[in-house]
C-alpha cells in the first residue's frame, strides 16, 4: 500500500504530483540521502543526461521537475516533483500529465544503473555539488546562524545533521556504495504521494498512479518513524558559543527547548511564537526592532517537530550583552502574563490568515498535507479544524505553557569592528 | 459610480480592469476567481535613481542625499509613532513595501479584511508623518539593513557590476544609499521628495484577487477624497522634471574585484547598451529571457559541457535590466574555477553572435514559453509583478504575451550585436 492524496481546487492552472519517501536516518544515511537524491535528478535509464531530461520537460510546455531533500525533524524527506499545466489550458488540449507520471516513476524505479553500480563520472561529478553546498553553508550569515543553532540543540539527532550532510562522508560514498544505499532507501522508505492542483478533466488519475506505483508495494508501516528523538537532560545553565567571522555585522541566534509537550499543544505554541517574535506586532518586532533599534532583522522560529523554538538577530557586536537582556526580557513578559490584548488578537489573527492562505499555493497545500500527516499519526487535519483549535486557544493557555520553555543555548556568529 | 472608461484586458479566463481616476491615479484591478488572498498595493514611479528634481513646492532644482527614496518608504509606513507593518498585523492583515530603482510599493495581502486593508494602506500612503526624532531612529535601523546587505555576496557582486559600468547614474549606488549619505536626511528633505513624488498623478494602485471592481473603486474614491480636498476639481497635470547627469556611453572600469568572507566565489558580466523607452523596454526583457533557455539553461551544450567539467554546477543567469535613464544586461553565475568560467563565458559570448541560431532549439522554448505563461496565472506575485511592469512602462497590460510571441530569430540575433566588448565589465567575488 502507499497512500495517495488528491488536492483538487481548480482555480489554478496546473497539476503539481509530489512523491516522498520519508525515513530516520544515521549520519551517513544523512550523507548519502543528499548525494542520492542529486544522482537521481540527473538520469535516468530512459534519460540518460540532465540535457535530455531537460529538453523532455521543455517538450511537454515547460513542465517542471526536480528532487529536494529536506527534514520533517528527525525525519529525511525525498521529494521528487513534476508540475504541469492542466490539457484544459495547452493547445489542442494537449494532455502531458500521463507523460509526467510516468517520467516520475522512471526516474525512481529505472535509474541508470551499470553491474549494479551508478555511473562512476556522474556520482563523483555529484559529489562535487554536494560538497560546495556543505563548504557554502557560511555563505548567508543569517542562515547560518540558524543552522548552526539547530545544529548546537540537535547534536546527534537526526534534524542536527545539515540535510546535504558530511564533508568527510560524502568523500568516501563510491558509486557501487551509493547504488546499495539506493535499494534501501526504495525499501525501507515511507512513502507518500500527494496530487494537488486543478484536477479537472482528471477523475482517474488515482488509480493511474496507483496501477503505475503500487506494483512495487514496498512502503514501511508510519509505526517505524520516529521524528523526535531528542531525550531532555537537565541543563542548568545556558550555554554560550562564539565563532569568528569576517562580516560587518553579527549574526545573534538563541535556541529555546519546550518541555513535556504534547501534539495539541502546536496550537497554543505556535501562538506563542506569534506573540514573541513571528510577526510584525510581536514583541521582538516591536521592542528589539522598533523601540531599540537593535536590528533589521529579528524573528523567532517555532520547529513543530522538534519541541524547539529558535530566535535570529543581525546584530552589532558591541549590542551583544544587550541584546540578550532584551531578547531575554520579552521571554520573562511573556511568563509573567505582560500580554496585552492587542498583541494576543494580533497574533491569533496572523496565524489563521496564514492558515487560509495555503489555500492559494499548490506547493503549502501538499507541505501541509505531509507534515500533518507525519506528525498525527497518519491522520489528516483540515485548515477549518486547525484553525477552531487556534481560536479556542486563551491568553492563560499561553502563559501555562511558556513556562514549560528553557533558553539553553546562545550562539554569536562574530563580526563588527576589531577589538 | 465611477464614470471613468474601464478597459478590460484579457488572457485565459481572467480579466484585469484599467481605469484612471478624476486626480489621475491609475487604478488597475486584476480579478482570480477563488483565490482566497487579495493583495493591494499603492504605488509610485519614483525610486532610488531619482536624486535631481525640480522641487514642487518653490519650482527651484534640488539634489537630495542618496538613499532617500528607500528612507522615505520606510518612514511613510509608519504612523505617529506605530509602525505600518504592526498596524496592519493587528488587524490580521500582513503588509510590507520595497523600493527599487525606479519604483517604491506598499502593499498589504488578506484573506477577508480587505476593505479595511485598503483603507489603511490609502491612509498611510496619504498621510506623512515625519520628525526630527522617528528621522534618527530610523537612521540605526536602515544603517542595519545596509550592513547586511553588504555581508550579501550576491549583492555585492551584483552593485559592483553597476559600479564599473556606470560613472553618473545613481543606479550606481545602493538603493538604501550608505550609512553616510542616509545620515544627512532630515524630515525636511523627506516632505520634499513626498510632495514632489506622491502626487496621484505619479502613482498607482494594483488590487489582485477574487474581488467587487465596482465597489473596490468606489472604496478607493471615497478614501482618497478624505486627504485630498479638491479631488473632484480638474487638474493639470504636470510631470515632475527630473536631472540625470550625462552618463558617458563607456564604462567606468573593466573589471572589478572585492574579496569576502565566503567560500563560493561569484562572477557577473555586464554590459550597458543605450537607453531605450517604454515597449521597448519590456521587448529586451522579454528577449533576454529567451536568450537564457536558448544559449545557458540546462538543455544547452555550452550547460552541459561546463557541468560535466565542473566549472557550472547551475545555470548562467541572463538579465535584461531598464528603465528611462539606464539600460544593460547582467549575466551572473558563480563557481569554484572562477578564472576557468569568466575565460569560456567570453568566449561563449563571442561565439553565439555569430553562430545560426537552432531551429529546433528556438521552437522548443517557445513551446516552454507558452506553458510557463499559463503556469505564472497561479501566483498571484506574479500576476502583479506583470501589472507595475506595464504601468511603469506604458504598455497594455498583457501585450508581453503578443511581443514574446512575435519575437524572431532575427530579434535574437540583433540584440545579441548590441554586446559590444568595449561596454562590457567583469565583476569578480572572491575568498578572502
Amino acid at each position: 500500500m502507499i497512500n495517495i492524496y488528491k488536492i483538487n481546487k481548480e482555480k489554478f492552472k496546473s497539476i503539481y504530483i509530489s512523491v516522498n519517501f520519508t525515513m530516520n536516518v544515521n549520519r551517513e544515511e544523512n550523507s548519502a540521502n543528499a548525494l542520492l537524491a542529486s544522482v537521481l535528478a540527473k538520469s535516468s535509464s530512459k534519460y540518460n543526461s540532465q540535457k535530455e531530461i531537460e529538453k523532455y520537460m521543455a517538450s511537454k510546455y515547460g513542465a517542471s521537475f526536480d528532487v529536494n531533500v529536506e527534514k520533517y525533524g528527525d525525519l529525511y524527506n525525498i521529494e521528487f516533483l513534476v508540475e504541469g499545466v492542466n490539457k484544459e489550458f495547452l493547445p489542442n488540449k494537449e494532455d502531458i500529465t500521463q507523460d509526467l507520471i510516468s517520467f516520475l516513476y522512471d526516474i525512481i524505479y529505472n535509474p541508470n544503473i551499470k553491474d549494479g553500480s551508478f555511473d562512476e563520472t556522474l556520482v563523483e561529478r555529484e559529489k562535487e555539488v554536494i560538497l560546495d553546498k556543505i563548504r557554502t553553508k557560511k555563505d548567508d550569515k543569517l542562515r547560518y546562524g540558524v543552522l548552526k543553532m539547530e545544529e548546537i540543540m540537535c547534536q546527534d539527532e537526526g534534524f542536527g545533521m545539515y540535510v546535504y550532510g558530511d564533508e568527510e562522508i560524502i568523500q568516501g560514498i563510491t558509486a557501487k556504495k551509493l547504488y546499495d544505499h539506493y535499494n534501501k532507501v526504495i525499501n525501507n522508505s515511507y512513502i507518500t504521494v500527494i496530487v494537488s492542483g486543478n484536477l479537472k478533466g482528471y477523475d482517474g488519475i488515482e488509480d493511474v498512479i496507483r496501477n503505475k506505483f503500487e506494483t512495487k508495494n514496498n512502503s514501511i508501516p508510519y509505526s517505524d518513524l520516529v521524528y523526535n528523538s531528542h531525550k531532555g537532560t537537565e541543563q542548568k545553565k545556558i550555554k554560550e558559543t562564539f565563532e569568528e567571522s569576517d562580516t560587518s555585522q553579527s549574526v545573534l541566534s538563541m535556541g529555546i527547548r519546550i518541555k513535556n509537550s504534547k501534539i495539541d499543544d502546536f496550537y497554543t505554541l505556535n501562538l506563542y511564537n506569534a506573540i514573541l517574535g513571528a510577526t510584525p506586532s510581536s514583541k521582538l518586532f516591536q521592542n528589539f526592532r522598533e523601540k531599540e533599534s537593535l536590528a533589521y532583522t529579528v524573528r523567532s522560529r517555532y520547529y513543530r517537530f522538534k519541541d524547539m523554538i529558535i530566535i535570529f538577530a543581525g546584530i552589532e557586536k558591541e549590542n551583544y550583552e544587550k541584546a540578550k537582556k532584551v531578547i531575554t526580557k520579552q521571554i520573562t513578559d511573556i511568563e509573567e502574563g505582560n500580554i496585552s490584548d492587542e498583541e494576543f488578537n494580533a497574533a491569533k489573527e496572523s496565524i489563521i490568515a496564514d492558515l487560509k492562505e495555503w489555500d492559494d499555493s499548490k506547493i503549502a497545500l501538499s507541505k501541509m498535507k505531509i507534515s500533518n500527516i507525519l506528525i498525527n499519526n497518519e491522520k489528516d487535519v483540515s485548515v477549518e479544524d486547525m484553525i477552531e483549535k487556534i481560536k479556542k486557544v486563551s491568553k492563560q493557555d499561553v502563559i501555562q505553557i511558556s513556562k514549560n520553555l528553557e533558553v539553553e543555548e546562545i550562539f554569536l556568529l562574530g563580526g563588527g569592528e576589531n577589538e | 459610480m465611477n464614470k471613468t472608461e474601464v478597459e478590460i484586458c484579457n488572457e485565459l479566463d481572467e480579466k484585469t480592469y484599467k481605469t484612471v481616476l478624476k486626480n489621475g491615479l491609475e487604478v488597475y484591478i486584476c480579478k482570480k476567481k477563488d483565490f482566497k488572498k487579495k493583495i493591494g498595493m499603492f504605488g509610485t514611479k519614483y525610486g532610488s535613481v531619482i536624486n535631481e528634481f525640480e522641487n514642487i513646492e518653490n519650482n527651484e532644482k534640488i539634489k537630495v542625499p542618496d538613499g532617500i527614496a528607500h528612507f522615505l518608504e520606510h518612514k511613510l509606513f509608519e504612523q505617529e509613532g506605530a509602525n505600518a507593518l504592526d498596524l496592519f498585523s493587528k488587524l490580521g492583515i500582513s503588509s510590507n513595501a520595497y523600493t527599487t530603482f525606479d519604483h517604491t510599493v506598499y502593499y498589504f495581502e488578506t484573506i477577508d479584511k480587505f476593505n479595511q486593508g485598503l483603507e489603511l494602506l490609502i491612509k498611510l500612503v496619504k498621510t506623512p508623518y515625519f520628525t526630527d526624532k522617528n528621522v534618527a531612529k530610523e537612521q540605526g535601523i536602515i544603517a542595519q539593513e545596509i550592513k547586511m546587505y553588504d555581508d550579501d555576496p550576491s549583492f555585492s557582486v551584483y552593485f559592483n557590476t553597476l559600479k564599473a559600468m556606470y560613472s553618473k547614474n545613481p543606479v550606481r549606488i545602493d538603493i538604501a544609499g550608505t550609512v553616510e549619505s542616509i545620515s544627512h536626511i532630515t524630515k525636511e528633505y523627506l516632505y520634499t521628495c513626498y510632495n514632489t513624488f506622491y502626487s496621484p498623478q505619479n502613482m498607482f494602485i494594483v488590487i489582485i484577487g477574487d474581488v467587487d471592481i465596482d465597489k473596490t473603486i468606489e472604496i478607493i474614491e471615497e478614501n482618497l477624497r478624505i486627504y485630498e480636498k479638491d479631488y473632484d476639481n480638474k487638474k493639470e497635470i504636470k510631470d515632475v522634471k527630473k536631472f540625470f547627469e550625462e552618463e558617458p556611453k563607456e564604462v567606468t572600469q573593466k573589471e572589478i574585484t572585492q574579496k569576502m568572507d565566503i567560500y563560493m566565489p561569484q562572477l557577473c558580466i555586464g554590459y550597458k547598451l543605450d537607453v531605450v523607452k517604454n515597449k521597448e523596454i519590456i521587448k529586451r526583457s522579454i528577449i533576454c529571457d529567451i536568450i537564457s533557455d536558448l544559449y545557458f539553461s540546462r538543455i544547452t551544450p555550452f550547460f552541459e559541457k561546463e557541468y560535466n567539467k565542473g566549472v557550472l554546477s547551475d545555470v548562467v543567469d541572463f538579465d535584461y535590466e531598464g528603465s528611462a535613464s539606464f539600460s544593460h544586461v547582467i549575466i551572473s553565475a558563480y563557481s569554484t574555477n572562477i578564472e576557468e568560467l569568466k575565460k569560456d563565458l567570453a568566449a561563449y559570448l563571442k561565439e553565439i553572435k555569430t553562430k545560426e541560431i537552432d531551429n529546433e532549439m528556438f521552437e522548443l522554448v517557445k513551446k516552454k514559453k507558452i506553458g510557463e505563461t499559463i503556469k505564472k496565472a497561479d501566483n498571484l506575485n506574479v500576476c502583479y509583478r506583470r501589472i507595475i511592469e506595464s504601468s511603469l512602462n506604458n504598455y497594455d497590460v498583457y501585450e508581453d504575451v503578443n511581443i514574446l510571441n512575435n519575437i524572431s530569430k532575427e530579434d535574437i540575433k540583433e540584440f545579441l550585436s548590441l554586446l559590444d566588448e568595449e561596454k562590457q565589465v567583469f565583476s569578480i567575488l572572491t575568498q578572502k
